[in-house]
């Protein structure tokens, strides 16, 4: 009875720790995270967009248009799985980009959806987790089994839905429980969305470091996130 | 003068219909259009038949000759060529259309569920960028078309996005 009570008793101590711990690493949900001290010394950050075709790839393309790739460098596309469109507009981008400097500097990488247009909803939770732990697979252990293990698999993650990027979001969480380096999110709702948020930006905006949206009245609830006008 | 039509990458019967009704032929015959160009997807019509395989078909009714196919790799070539575009309210339509300069006339589609094609459509007529229609008025939106009215829809600013993250990333 006492053996059976301390099990008990050390199960529900876990469960708690473990809520306390991913309280802990929840951005802080009033600051808008503007304030932000790098003690990164280095010239360059490694950069990670997931393209989510269609729109959101489109979309994605024209935000990391405007960067600076001497800055950004390396830089990791992640498409989804057959997604050929999305990997063709990754290479169009590089190659306009960089036409001066010689040997670009990137990869594109795939995972598997999370869910596929019109699938039965009873088999999203498998492939769901076959996208998840493809998605840890990339996140979470590749850096720990590189010989740079104080490396995060990049320095910063962009998002901008759909749901797939949701799974490379609890990804980087899974690091950041662990103690492991991870980058830094960025979620960018769609220009589409004017006046009410998307069910990803719903899901990853408590989530992320930081939120943005392209029109001011989805931020009108007060919550976090901010708004520089259209950015695509 | 060219008027390019387009429903995107599914299907958007109820426009393709409504274009090639003469009602709204008529209109664009009235306001100079000679030609038109239809990329109809998936859409069901009188001629689905004709362009099952990937053909064109090529037309005349109302003195205005219709070019229809289905879809294009790219169809940045129709836009260039195009002095109007008539199209579903797909936000990256839009801003493929508006970034060329050219005059754009919307149809949210009334079938799909979530309706935020319509609040991309009427916020960004509010501002006088395009204008939006509906299936049913969409002669009249032609007719009443004002050029020189559309508000020109300004290039995109890298420099917001670029400050934002390297803001974010300590540069």
């Amino acid at each position: 009875m006492a053996f059976s009570l301390s099990v008990l008793a050390i199960f529900w101590l876990l469960c708690v720790a473990c809520i306390l711990r991913i309280f802990s690493l929840l951005p802080a949900q009033k600051s808008s995270g503007r304030v932000r001290v790098s003690n990164n010394t280095s010239t360059t950050r490694k950069l990670a967009v997931f393209l989510g075709s269609g729109g959101h790839t489109s979309e994605a393309i024209a935000l990391l248009s405007s960067l600076d790739f001497t800055r950004f460098s390396p830089r990791i596309y992640i498409v989804s799985d057959g997604d050929n469109l999305s990997a063709q507009k990754a290479r169009d981008l590089e190659s306009k980009k960089c036409a001066s400097s010689s040997g670009n500097n990137f990869a594109v990488l795939t995972i598997p959806r999370a869910r596929r247009v019109h699938q039965s909803l009873f088999s999203i939770p498998l492939t769901a987790f076959w996208s998840l732990s493809r998605c840890m697979q990339l996140v979470t252990l590749s850096p720990l089994l590189s010989s740079s293990s104080s490396q995060p698999f990049a320095d910063v993650l962009i998002l901008n839905g759909p749901g797939t990027c949701l799974s490379l979001c609890i990804a980087v969480y899974v690091s950041k429980f662990i103690g492991c380096p991870a980058p830094r999110l960025i979620y960018v709702e769609s220009f589409a969305r004017v006046r009410s948020l998307s069910l990803s930006g719903k899901l990853l905006r408590p989530l992320v470091d930081r939120f943005v949206v392209q029109w001011p009245q989805p931020l009108a609830d007060g919550g976090r996130g901010d708004s520089f006008g259209w950015l695509v | 003068m060219l008027v390019f039509v387009t429903v995107g990458s599914t299907r958007f019967d109820a426009l393709v219909q409504a274009v090639l009704s003469d009602r709204v032929l008529a209109a664009l015959s009235q306001a100079g259009c000679t030609a038109v160009v239809v990329q109809c997807g998936n859409s069901h019509f009188a001629h689905t038949h004709s362009i099952q395989n990937g053909e064109t078909l090529n037309t005349q009714q109302q003195n205005v000759t219709i070019e229809m196919y289905k879809f294009k790799p790219s169809l940045d070539s129709d836009y260039e060529r195009a002095d109007m575009v008539i199209s579903h309210a797909g936000s990256g339509t839009i801003l493929d259309v508006l970034r060329l300069g050219k005059p754009l006339i919307v149809v949210p589609n009334p079938t799909l569920l979530d309706n935020h094609q319509e609040e991309l459509a009427t916020a960004l007529e509010e501002l006088g960028h395009l204008r939006s229609s509906t299936v049913p008025g969409l002669a009249r939106t032609i007719e009443e078309f004002d050029r020189a009215a559309i508000v020109e829809f300004p290039p995109l600013d890298p420099s917001r996005f670029r400050r934002l993250l390297d803001e974010e990333m300590g540069f």
